[in-house]
């Protein structure tokens, strides 16, 4: 029997442990990525699972070859920039984490991989253009991310329903667009959404909103990275984007997020969206209805000529700081891109390589990878191997480069661009102009003021050039 | 005198009791309470983004910048909106389940089960079931309403892409998520009133309506006081449904503060900003709480 004078000298002593316990560690258990011999990667989980099935092995298996063991974790995509804040934060974590789009926010904390890149080049070449752009800032001179991939983003259109309306081959403007939008809904009725653009918080749509906006003549920045969306040609670009919308589309576009385009396509509800080939390979793998008239076209022409599509994804690998494990960390980079045949493969030819000359044909003399690289990622677009039919449905991926580009074009992908996407300023503009919650110029006027405000705010963090020629 | 030392020593040792007991308490306060306060006021005055630990003082710019957004006065709003329908739905459905529950009723342990549930169901698990039940294209309200011929070709509930319909799924989910905790709470209220208490005012003439608002509701002043200050609080400093269901769309006009703040600070790497964002959440709650405990307090039976 315990008096009460003993059980709380016990209980304090237990307080006391804990207390001691809780302060000298978090409360959930992260091993420690600092341990000699052990590499932690944080991955987004891919959209084309069978990714994952041969990252994971790979990555362990690069490992035991080194004597390292590497741990893989993954989070959807939405959770990679809220686990980097909090691993910035705890200044602890995974020592290579993996960012989807664009990782320049976190520049001052990551280790400059300039080394790499230049390894990588000299083996293989100059990396595509894109890629250096999202992961290269020029005015601090850091390469603070490697990509090893990207995605290209074409349209996807419906080809019995765009045959019935005399476009066989699918739209090739975005004119096209707004004049097929009454047409589909003559001679596919069933469909709720003729035209299936996005104009939501999600990252579909903020890429769609930025095609439209390039293809129009408008940007948020000029190359030298003057604020510059306060224009005719974003007027332009609020102003189809209003027609468009009243012609064929309906509200559910304005909720969207990144999986609806791709169901409500499968569905059959829609004759045309804008995305990469994982709805399609979900329709493949699911052996759906829609799969005989899936087909793909090149980003559409603007009234200015430009055809320019956001890429959809852009891989950007950012090794910490805080990574106890930098060389290693690099040496698994560089690794990772001399995989890049496999990587393509493994996700069914989602990923592009960012280095082309990485996909050569092995014992390619250096000048003439990127050539070689290029013909081998032809070759599989146009057969290809997963199944389509025809086999070369996919081949107009293989010359998606010259009609992509990255977040911050004409300019350098950088935090305040990185903020105005991850805020939604564009999609924002874009649905209020369009449903008439504002008018286009209103619309422009509110975008334009909140994207120098955010890019003074970084120019004043010295990591964004440009302030001189705001508009 | 040994009899006044005995009494000093257990006077002495009680204070010492209560300091003990009291310090895991203000511990944990002091720690997950006051320091992340002082921290996001503190960063609410300074140029904080979240891939940086350097930082400059920018004064009361940040509250500046945020009270002129739009968007921010609409999400202020919102928030307001969210709390007071939510809660003052919470209370009234809670009471009718409440007193549903106290007559017996055959599959009353089922419907008991049944109404516990969304309470135990993850959030995250539960939204996404309203996602679907909601989603734009393929919501299944919709469809029934066409077969039982409420909606005519081409009409259609635009649940998520409309600013109304997404303020009233979002309150909807809320609702059904907050209602067991309310019937809980009132049922155990109900049933601590003296049934002598009822048959005394049903002698005396008193009808439902007078014997509901006259005897039992000042009665349960303060269990109600207790669901009502919980329910505000945690009501308006949630931002699960809204990130969830509509991630603050269409056109960042469904946000509520902390969604707002999440938005700002964590994703769009502005941790002054969102922390300036959030601030605006304390003034209300503390003079919702004053409020809520002197109601509180002076219900109280002495």
């Amino acid at each position: 029997m315990q008096t009460r004078r003993q059980f709380m000298i016990k209980g304090g002593k237990l307080v006391a442990v804990g207390a001691t316990a809780a302060a000298a560690g978090p409360t959930i258990y992260v091993r420690d990525a600092r341990a000699a011999g052990s590499l932690k990667i944080l991955q987004w989980s891919h959209f084309v699972p069978a990714y994952d099935k041969w990252f994971d092995p790979f990555a362990k298996d690069w490992g035991a070859k080194k004597g390292i063991e590497v741990t893989v974790d993954h989070v959807g995509f939405a959770d990679v920039v809220p686990r980097a804040t909090a691993e910035v934060a705890a200044q602890s974590g995974h020592d290579i984490h993996m960012f989807l789009g664009l990782a320049s926010a976190f520049e001052e904390h990551v280790v400059d991989l300039g080394d790499v890149v230049s390894t990588l080049e000299k083996k293989y070449g100059k990396q595509v253009e894109l890629a250096r752009r999202s992961t290269y800032n020029p005015f601090t001179k850091k390469q603070f991310a490697l990509s090893d991939m990207w995605v290209p983003d074409p349209g996807n259109f419906h080809k019995e329903v765009w045959t019935k309306i005399g476009k066989p081959n699918g739209p090739v403007t975005y004119d096209d667009l707004v004049w097929a939008a009454p047409e589909v809904k003559k001679v596919a009725p069933q469909m709720q959404i003729p035209i299936g653009i996005g104009l939501s918080q999600d990252i579909d749509s903020n890429m769609a909103v930025r095609n439209i906006l390039w293809c129009h003549g408008g940007s948020i920045q000029d190359k030298d990275g003057n604020v510059v969306l306060n224009s005719p040609e974003t007027l332009r670009a609020l102003e189809y984007a209003k027609k468009l919308y009243s012609v064929g589309m309906t509200q559910a576009v304005l909720s969207w997020n990144a999986a609806s385009n791709n169901q409500a396509f499968n569905a059959q509800e829609t004759s045309y969206i804008l995305n990469s080939i994982s709805a399609y390979r979900t329709a493949q793998d699911n052996n759906l209805p829609v799969i005989p008239n899936y087909f793909f076209v090149p980003a559409l022409k603007g009234p200015t000529g430009i055809m320019m599509a956001s890429e959809h994804v852009m891989s950007g690998y950012v090794v910490w700081k805080f990574s106890k494990n930098q060389e290693a960390a690099k040496e698994f980079l560089v690794a990772l891109v001399d995989a890049s045949r496999d990587s393509m493969l493994a996700s069914k030819l989602y990923n592009f390589p960012s280095f082309y000359g990485a996909a050569a044909e092995p014992n390619t003399p250096m000048a003439k990878k990127q050539e070689s690289g290029a013909a081998w990622i032809a070759a599989q677009c146009n057969k290809d191997p997963f199944g389509s039919n025809p086999p070369d449905k996919l081949a107009l991926l293989a010359k998606s480069l010259p009609w992509s580009t990255n977040l911050g074009y004409p300019g350098y992908g950088n935090p305040a661009e990185g903020e105005i996407f991850d805020t939604y300023v564009l999609t924002d503009m874009f649905a209020k102009a369009a449903t008439g919650a504002l008018s286009p110029k209103d619309a422009m006027l509110e975008a334009s003021n909140r994207a120098k405000e955010i890019f003074n705010k970084w120019r004043q963090k010295k990591m964004v050039p440009g302030g001189g020629k705001d508009k | 005198m040994p009899t006044v030392r005995a009494g000093e020593t257990i006077r002495r040792s009680d204070r010492r009791l209560g300091v003990a007991m009291l310090a895991p308490a203000v511990v944990y306060i002091g720690l997950l309470v006051a320091v992340p306060f002082l921290l996001a006021v503190f960063l609410s005055l300074t140029n904080s983004s979240a891939g940086s630990l350097n930082f400059s003082f920018v004064g009361l710019q940040n509250f500046r910048s945020v009270t002129a957004n739009a968007v921010f006065r609409r999400s202020l709003r919102n928030t307001f909106v969210f709390t007071f329908v939510s809660q003052l739905a919470v209370i009234v459905l809670g009471n009718v389940l409440a007193r549903a529950l106290m007559k017996p009723f055959r599959g009353k342990a089922i419907a008991r089960f049944l109404i516990l549930m969304p309470w135990a169901a993850p959030i995250s698990l539960a939204t996404l079931g309203w996602l679907w039940i909601f989603d734009s294209t393929f919501s299944v309200i919709n469809w029934i309403l066409k077969v039982v011929g409420w909606l005519g070709p081409g009409e259609w509930y635009y649940w998520l892409g409309d600013t109304t319909l997404g303020m009233i799924a979002i309150i909807t989910i809320h609702i059904w998520r907050m209602l067991p905790f309310s019937t809980v709470i009132l049922l155990a209220g109900l049933t601590s009133i003296p049934s002598e208490v009822r048959e005394a005012a049903a002698i005396d003439g008193a009808g439902t309506m007078a014997r509901i608002f006259l005897v039992e509701v000042p009665m349960m002043r303060p269990i109600l006081t207790v669901a009502v200050l919980f329910g505000v609080v945690f009501t308006f400093t949630d931002m699960s449904v809204v990130y969830l269901l509509t991630r603050g769309g269409p056109y960042n006009s469904t946000h509520v503060l902390a969604s707002l703040a999440f938005q700002e600070g964590v994703l769009g790497s502005d941790v002054g900003r969102g922390a300036s964002v959030a601030i605006f959440l304390v003034p209300v709650l503390v003079v919702l709480a004053i409020v809520m405990l002197r109601s509180s307090r002076q219900a109280e039976v002495v």
